[in-house]
């Protein structure tokens, strides 16, 4: 079975000589939630990044349904079928609600498009709010909104960046419910998170970066008794646990 | 050849170079050294030609001025007057963001210029000042001798400048105006004392521009608001561009290398272009000048001896 | 006092136009265009020169005014050319020069506009020479819209309540633009937050060289309408671009709407600063209402905070 999405030996960084990735593999396959955990600095928001084409990759590869993306450049991204939710300014926020999503809809070609109808199905609560600015949402609602925006580009896979920060943990339930409901609908799920808990609750595997290097994949059920997850965070290495 | 025209046109260029050279030096300390972008040089350069003029020269009737003072204190007017102007643009405008101090400092150079040529009574109008005096003029009267001996004086007056803002960005006030232009942090963090490092450093610049101002007026003898326009602005940003910001030798030799550019393409357009286009060619020297100084700011954008790039106080970082 | 307003709100129009693209570089490219002036001028020139072609290419002849203006069909052929011509002339500039320095430091952006700015109006200098242009000789009568008994009467040109109007029109048309196109929202959103707006999919580089074009072409317009109820001189964008500083700042910088307001706004204080200071320091006006807005509220009376 071809990956839905494979990093191959990344090594890239914003900086040149300041790698932060430093050989990086991960596959997720068709239909997974894949959770990429890992301390802070470990790479894991650079990794996404690097595969949505905002960090530079020195070495490696990235393959989207076998397809290498690589070099392909960031605003081409929703075209090939990756979409993105960034950590933070992740809505426009001079935009309206329904203004982000027609915007995120014109760019893909019209076969690709979601329709208005469909999202507002999937989050109801913005149906309400379509009118208002998006930078007058609250927290939650804004983050509904991000992920609105990356699927209605029907992408094949959906990676975001710790869509649980800066969100009370009712909130954080909720957006992940709401993501299980996206993958349901067919969609492939990279989720970069510091909640490790929320993130194994609902992931079929996992992956810890440190350093910029996997140190432990698995599945999710399993590294959430693993000692040595534990270990990782605090600095240890995977022989000491 | 004759040996007399070309020493004397060599010390003309060299004056000019050295009064250029005070100005660059002026603007380095505020652009180089604390990174504030100031757009409206003419305009300071303006208020201290002007006040030296008004001060030192004869009365004019229906005319502010004229008190016939000593050229030495013509001189220090001629910085006091640019400081307080830059104090009072200073106070209102330092804290803006440095594209809003650009739009501002031109827009105080603009007013300059149009209360120049306006208010009549003040600066002359569009006549401008005649008869500023010349330092030593009893002694040596004009020609080859009087030349070599203003050489001599804007040469004095330009290694003193030197040597006091060596001494000053040497000393732990000058440490403090390098960190707050390096390090956005602890501009923030020095608060309300990194604003009086901007506002002093502003200061002090658009004094040595005024100075600049009345070495220039008391050379030529004769001021008018179309001495002072945007163009000027422009060359001394140039000459800074080119030399390199962030060390006075940039400022220096950038001031020497544009102004020979200025000069010698000048003379080549006089020489090429017929009589009756000689403003034509006086517009395409600016078009070839402006093509320069783009052009190594897309080539090499850290001058010939400048220092690292600044970082901006305003650079889109990076996310995470 | 009437005639103070309807002097305003003329000279207003052009300022709102120029503002309006000056905004719209400001903040989806941001950085302080110092060039928008020369944008304004040398599109005024080239319609001078489009309607001299457009003249000779449809059998020479004087330009037949179209009753009750001063020109005729010609000249907005003419601007139409010089329109495209400016837009081109911008896009040449960015390929040249701000393209190349996108990546360092912002404020080298503004360094290289003065400068740019410098070279085209002696460029533009160089070719036209320095004498005023016109596009019509017509003579214009202004009518008497208003008794004099009424707040001191009001008097006006065919043509500048055209310019009036022409202005309204644009904006609208623009307005719409923004908020009802593909483009537009990717315009405003790019503006925003270019790293997201890539990331929606967005071709940002596409993005500002349609903003440049939008920009430019404004700029020419207005310039076209600043000829037509005044002269054509080499100083005109120059003159021009502290009141368009102030406008786009007052207005907020990145509000289209903010900047039509902000340029009314200047040209009334000017026009009502005349009768105060006197018609040569009326430029100066516009450099007060800046500072003012620069102190009391720097992000404009629409603009967001950056």
């Amino acid at each position: 079975m071809i990956p839905a999405l494979e990093f191959s030996q990344i090594e890239g960084g914003y900086e040149p000589g300041l790698p932060i990735l430093r050989g990086a593999s991960l596959s997720v396959m068709p239909g997974e939630i894949v959770a990429l955990l890992g301390p802070n600095g470990a790479g894991k928001s650079t990794l996404v990044k690097a595969a949505a084409g905002l960090v530079p990759i020195w070495s490696g590869r990235v393959t989207l349904g076998g397809r290498d993306i690589t070099a392909t450049p960031a605003h081409r991204m929703v075209r090939e079928g990756l979409g993105f939710v960034p950590q933070t300014e992740n809505v426009f926020a001079n935009l309206s609600v329904l203004e982000n999503l027609l915007l995120a809809a014109a760019l893909v070609p019209k076969a690709r498009r979601g329709t208005i109808d469909a999202i507002f199905t999937l989050f109801p609560d913005l149906a309400r709010q379509r009118k208002l600015a998006a930078g007058r949402l609250s927290g939650g609602q804004r983050q509904m909104v991000a992920v609105a925006r990356a699927l209605i580009a029907s992408p094949a896979v959906l990676m975001l960046d710790e869509p649980s920060a800066g969100l009370s943990p009712k909130l954080v339930g909720l957006v992940f419910e709401r993501l299980q409901a996206v993958r349901a609908t067919g969609v492939t799920i990279l989720l970069v998170e510091q909640n490790v808990k929320a993130a194994l609750a609902i992931a079929d595997r996992a992956a810890v970066l440190v350093e910029g290097r996997e140190r432990l994949v698995g599945r999710a059920a399993d590294l959430a008794d693993d000692k040595r997850l534990a270990h990782l965070y605090l600095g240890g290495g995977l022989e000491e646990a | 050849m004759e040996l007399a025209p070309l020493l004397s046109y060599i010390a003309f260029f060299l004056v000019f170079a050295g009064i250029f050279a005070v100005m660059a030096l002026g603007l380095n300390l505020q652009w180089g050294f604390c990174g504030l972008f100031n757009v409206g040089v003419a305009g300071f350069v303006a208020i201290g030609a002007y006040s030296s003029a008004l001060l030192t020269g004869p009365p004019e009737p229906e005319r502010f001025g004229g008190f016939g003072l000593p050229i030495l204190l013509g001189w220090i007017g001629a910085m006091l007057a640019s400081g307080v102007a830059a104090f009072i643009v200073g106070v209102a405008a330092l804290r803006l963001r440095e594209d809003y101090l650009a739009i501002t400092t031109f827009g105080i150079a603009v007013v300059i210029q149009l209360v120049a040529l306006n208010a009549q009574t003040i600066t002359g109008g569009p006549f401008g000042v005649q008869s500023i005096p010349r330092p030593f003029f009893e002694l040596l009267g004009s020609g080859l001798a009087w030349n070599l001996a203003y050489l001599g004086l804007v040469a004095t007056v330009l290694a003193l400048t030197w040597w006091a803002l060596e001494r000053l960005v040497a000393s732990p006030w000058g440490r403090v105006l390098r960190a707050i232009r390096e390090d956005e942090q602890a501009a923030a963090s020095l608060g309300k004392r990194a604003a009086a490092f901007r506002l002093q450093s502003f200061v002090l610049g658009c004094m040595l521009m005024g100075l600049g101002g009345a070495l220039y007026a008391h050379f030529v003898g004769y001021i008018a608001p179309e001495d002072f326009l945007p163009i000027l602005t422009f060359q001394i940003w140039a000459m800074l561009i080119v030399g390199g910001s962030g060390n006075n030798l940039g400022a220096v030799a950038g001031a020497l290398i544009v102004w020979a550019i200025w000069s010698v393409s000048g003379g080549l357009l006089r020489e090429v272009m017929p009589q009756a286009e000689q403003a034509r060619g006086a517009a395409l020297q600016v078009v070839l000048i402006g093509v320069l100084i783009s052009a190594i700011l897309v080539a090499r954008p850290r001058g010939l001896f400048g220092e690292r790039a600044r970082v901006s106080r305003h650079a889109d970082g990076h996310d995470g | 006092m009437l005639q103070l307003v309807a002097d305003g709100l003329i000279v207003g129009s052009v300022i709102a136009l120029g503002a309006v693209g000056l905004t719209l570089t400001y903040s989806i490219l941001r950085f302080a265009n110092f060039g928008q002036g020369e944008f304004m001028t040398w599109g005024a020139y080239l319609a001078v020169s489009a309607l001299t072609f457009v003249l000779a290419m449809t059998g020479g002849g004087v330009m037949q005014p179209i009753e009750p203006f001063s020109f005729g069909w010609q000249l907005l052929v003419a601007l139409i050319i010089a329109a495209v011509l400016t837009a081109l002339l911008a896009l040449l500039l960015d390929w040249l020069l701000f393209r190349r320095l996108r990546h360092g430091n912002a404020i080298t952006l503004v360094i290289a506009s003065f400068g740019a700015a410098l070279a085209l109006r002696n460029l533009l200098q160089f070719f036209y020479g320095t004498l005023p242009e016109y596009y019509s000789r017509e003579i214009q009568i202004s009518l008497r819209l208003v008794p004099r008994d009424v707040m001191g009467g009001l008097r006006i040109t065919p043509d500048q309540l055209l310019v009036i109007a022409l202005t309204g029109v644009v904006v609208v048309g623009l307005h719409l633009l923004l908020t009802r196109t593909t483009l537009g929202r990717a315009m405003r959103a790019t503006a925003m937050n270019p790293a997201l707006a890539r990331v929606a999919g967005v071709d940002v580089d596409a993005v500002v060289r349609a903003t440049w074009v939008i920009g430019a072409m404004l700029a020419a317009v207005a310039g076209v309408f600043a000829g037509i109820v005044g002269q054509i001189r080499p100083m005109l964008g120059f003159d021009l671009l502290l009141p368009l500083f102030a406008a786009a700042i007052l207005g907020g910088v990145g509000s289209v709407w903010g900047a039509v307001l902000g340029g009314f706004i200047v040209g009334l204080a000017e026009s009502f600063s005349v009768p105060i200071f006197g018609a040569e320091y009326r430029a100066a006006t516009a450099f007060l209402v800046l500072i003012a807005i620069l102190l009391l509220r720097p992000t404009g009376l629409f603009g967001e905070k950056r």
